[in-house]
């Protein structure tokens, strides 16, 4: 598992183009190419009431595109990283997924969105479409982000996202994904921390001893994946927190001074991410941090 | 013209008729019962407004149109509700109550979950575009339009026509022939088929008597699909197509979602149901219904949440499938309905109403059927169909209650809902703005690059001088 061809679907916002530069390190971990895609919402150009299709507009739209993008191309060439132009009419969650398959990408990146509502959420529909039903890893990179802390608000600049990470596992298939993954990035990656969480819903059913048998498995097992971190050349610590899992994390995140969270997933249906959720999306939505999610 | 000359001149019918209802109103007065008799005739200046918005706007300002026509539609609302309510106060809040309940509501709910279900069927495989089996298509989507709806039909077909299509030249008359048909006449059959005959069935038309437009429409569906082979044998010919192209990747056709048939026969089960039984009335919001009436719509958007719910995102997808077309057209058709009230009310006060002319001025079955017709095309059908029904019934049964004057009309004048009906359905295909699916079809044909002709162009190239000669067929075999 490399990452050696990335999908950079935008829609032009704030930092979209600092969010891309922040991934030039990974030239250093074998990145060769580039997909810069935008797909213009059908409802944009097309379904004008009693009207049809506006041509012209798509033209318009499209050569826009294309004027952005070859500024791009040029950051990307200077540093060596070969780059391709993608611009659809259509629906971007389907159309970022089959691009993802056609081109065989090894990771998505998006960006997020501001942070706004009750929710309080960096995820936007569509990136929770996406990081639900992708089969391709999902780097959700929030360059730029305000979040609250001890009771005020703070700006954070996530410009060195590969230089500490944090990986979150729940013993998972993915999670493993996740490790090897990471194991990948052995020349950008400074050091990592490996943490598991021993949920709420596992620790109230055991017993004193039970627990104490669960921690000593974990801290075993953490020990496991740091030292195939070790064996990667990548320095790492593990680190063992109980409570809900995905405030732990958080808060595990932040005492590690981690530059980016990674995470399994399992990529639960709607139903099941509807009534139950999943604590990789969680983290996703609420911390300030990247999150790099592996199916 | 530019942009700017088309909002000035929208700017100065929406000054006059900003000011012109609160007159109307002022010089009428009464109860709801007398409105028709008192509305003035230029109480129907924001209904003209509204409808003459969705002519030009498309074609002479796209962007604004597209991006604003929700306002514009609230904005004719409400320079004919304010006056209106202003004036006949309770009559008028009766009045627009009523359309929006008894005819709005459950219109825009039979069109989303015929839009919604349908969106849930997809068709797929390897087609290859001959003349036959492009003619099958047609064939096919024509039967299945008063079935599932023209909106439906159109969506289910269109796409794999296209791609069936995609390695042939001439592709554009294809997507003509497929507005004629499936989009429009294939829709005459039954409520469901298309917009104008569902507001019929709400107003009291029976479900089963527009079957009496079988002959009408076998006539014009016949001539259009022998008229569309020969045109497609003879550009196949012309391209030099000798056998289908064959790239190795051959799929099998099979539909997928196929149990959203069963959903399509619980809409048509829920219809059919409102239109058989009486179980008494409810009162909403002061507004008398049928529970009948009341119990399909809460069936027909059942049907639509289960096929939402059994359906798969991926499946959807594939059909292109967007809430944005339904949405438009519940938002541009609130204004219709909202503003076509004087107009109705006067229509229906027949020679007491200020449109007496109009009523004495069409008096045959033939001036309904090229009348409602040649306004069908370039206004919506739908509005045109309830505006000369309305004028059938104020000509024959002044005063007479709505429901009664309806059959009334089918027992003893028949031959006139009849050209009011085929008109309305079958002009529906004679311009881009005769009826809703037609837009969305000529949109995702573009999108597809399949080149379209223009509004002109559409009209003068293909549909006056075809559909042209098929209305004078009918007219001659039916309303003579």
């Amino acid at each position: 598992m490399k990452i050696e061809k990335i999908l950079f679907p935008t829609k032009f916002r704030e930092f979209a183009f600092e969010a891309l530069e922040s991934l030039l390190v990974l030239k250093d971990a074998g990145l060769r190419d580039v997909v810069l895609h935008y797909v213009i919402p059908r409802e944009e150009v097309g379904f004008v009431p009693y009207g049809g299709y506006l041509k012209d507009e798509e033209e318009r739209l499209r050569e826009e595109t294309r004027i952005r993008f070859q500024e791009w191309q040029q950051a990307l060439s200077a540093h060596g990283i070969g780059s391709k132009i993608v611009i659809e009419v259509g629906d971007p969650v389907p159309n970022i997924l089959a691009l993802a398959e056609k081109e065989k990408i090894d990771l998505i990146v998006v960006g997020k969105k501001k942070k706004t509502g009750p929710e309080l959420s960096f995820v936007g529909s569509h990136t929770l479409q996406l990081i639900t039903r992708s089969t391709v890893p999902i780097l959700v990179s929030k360059h730029m982000v305000e979040y609250e802390s001890s009771g005020e608000m703070v700006t954070r600049l996530n410009d060195t996202i590969f230089q500490r990470p944090l990986l979150a596992t729940d013993w998972s298939e993915p999670s493993s994904r996740a490790l090897e993954l990471l194991s990948s990035l052995k020349n950008i990656v400074d050091a990592v921390s490996v943490c598991h969480v021993i949920g709420v819903k596992i620790a109230k059913n055991l017993d004193k001893s039970g627990l104490h048998l669960l921690e000593k498995e974990s801290r075993e097992r953490l020990a496991r994946y740091c030292e195939r971190l070790t064996a990667a050349g990548i320095p790492a610590e593990p680190h063992l927190g109980a409570g809900r899992s995905v405030l732990e994390i958080i808060r595990l995140a932040r005492e590690t001074h981690a530059t980016m969270i990674m995470m399994g997933t399992t990529g639960k249906d709607r139903l099941h991410e509807f009534f139950l959720g999943s604590n990789s999306h969680r983290v996703a939505e609420a911390s300030e941090l990247p999150t790099l999610l592996v199916p | 013209m530019s942009t700017s000359d088309t909002i000035s001149i929208a700017s100065g019918a929406v000054l006059a008729s900003l000011v012109l209802p609160v007159a109307a109103c002022a010089a009428g007065g009464g109860a709801h019962a007398d409105m028709g008799v008192s509305l003035p005739l230029y109480s129907v200046l924001p209904f003209a407004g509204m409808l003459l918005s969705i002519a030009l706007f498309p074609l002479l300002a796209p962007k604004f149109w597209h991006h604003h026509f929700g306002k514009v539609s609230a904005f004719w609302a409400v320079v004919l509700v304010v006056p209106l309510v202003l004036q006949y106060q309770g009559g008028a809040v009766y009045e627009i109550l009523h359309i929006v309940l008894a005819d709005y509501v459950p219109f825009i709910i039979l069109l989303g979950s015929l839009y919604t279900v349908s969106g849930g069927i997809l068709l797929k495989g390897t087609l290859r575009g001959t003349p036959a089996l492009n003619t099958g298509i047609l064939a096919i989507g024509t039967i299945l339009a008063s079935w599932m709806g023209t909106t439906g039909a159109a969506m289910l077909l269109i796409r794999p026509l296209l791609r069936a299509n995609a390695h042939r030249k001439n592709r554009t008359f294809m997507v003509v022939f497929f507005i004629f048909l499936v989009a429009n006449v294939g829709g005459s059959l039954t409520p469901l088929g298309d917009p104008p005959l569902f507001l019929g069935f709400l107003r009291g038309v029976p479900f089963f008597w527009t079957f009496h437009l079988l002959p009408h429409m076998l006539v014009a569906a016949g001539i259009l699909l022998a008229l569309y082979y020969l045109l497609d044998r003879h550009y196949y010919r012309r391209e030099g197509i000798t056998a289908a192209p064959d790239d190795g990747a051959q799929e099998p056709i099979r539909i997928e979602g196929s149990y959203n048939f069963i959903f399509l026969a619980g809409i048509v089960g829920a219809v059919l149901m409102s239109g058989m039984a009486k179980w008494g009335d409810i009162s909403i919001l002061g507004i008398h219904r049928g529970v009948q009436d009341v119990v399909r719509d809460g069936l027909l958007v059942l049907m639509a949440g289960l096929s939402m719910a059994v359906t798969p995102r991926p499946l959807r997808e594939a059909n292109a499938f967007t809430w944005f077309p339904i949405q438009e057209v519940a938002i541009l058709f609130i204004g219709i309905f909202l503003t076509m009230i004087p107009c109705l009310k006067i229509l229906q006060a027949g020679s007491q109403g200020e449109l007496a002319f109009l009523i004495a001025a069409v008096r045959e079955p033939l001036h309904y059927f090229w009348i409602t017709g040649i306004l069908s095309a370039f206004l919506d059908n739908a509005p045109t169909y309830l505006t000369f029904l309305s004028t059938a019934m104020g000509g024959f049964y002044p005063g007479v209650a709505e429901s009664e004057a309806v059959m009334l009309l089918i027992k003893e004048n028949p031959l006139y809902l009849l050209a009011i009906s085929v008109g309305s359905v079958f002009f529906g295909a004679l311009t881009y703005i005769g009826n809703a699916p037609n837009f969305m079809v000529r949109s995702i044909a573009e999108e597809a690059g399949t080149p379209m002709p223009t509004f002109f162009g559409y009209l003068f190239k293909y549909s006056a001088p075809i559909l042209g000669s098929v209305f004078v067929v009918i007219s001659l075999l039916f309303f003579i």
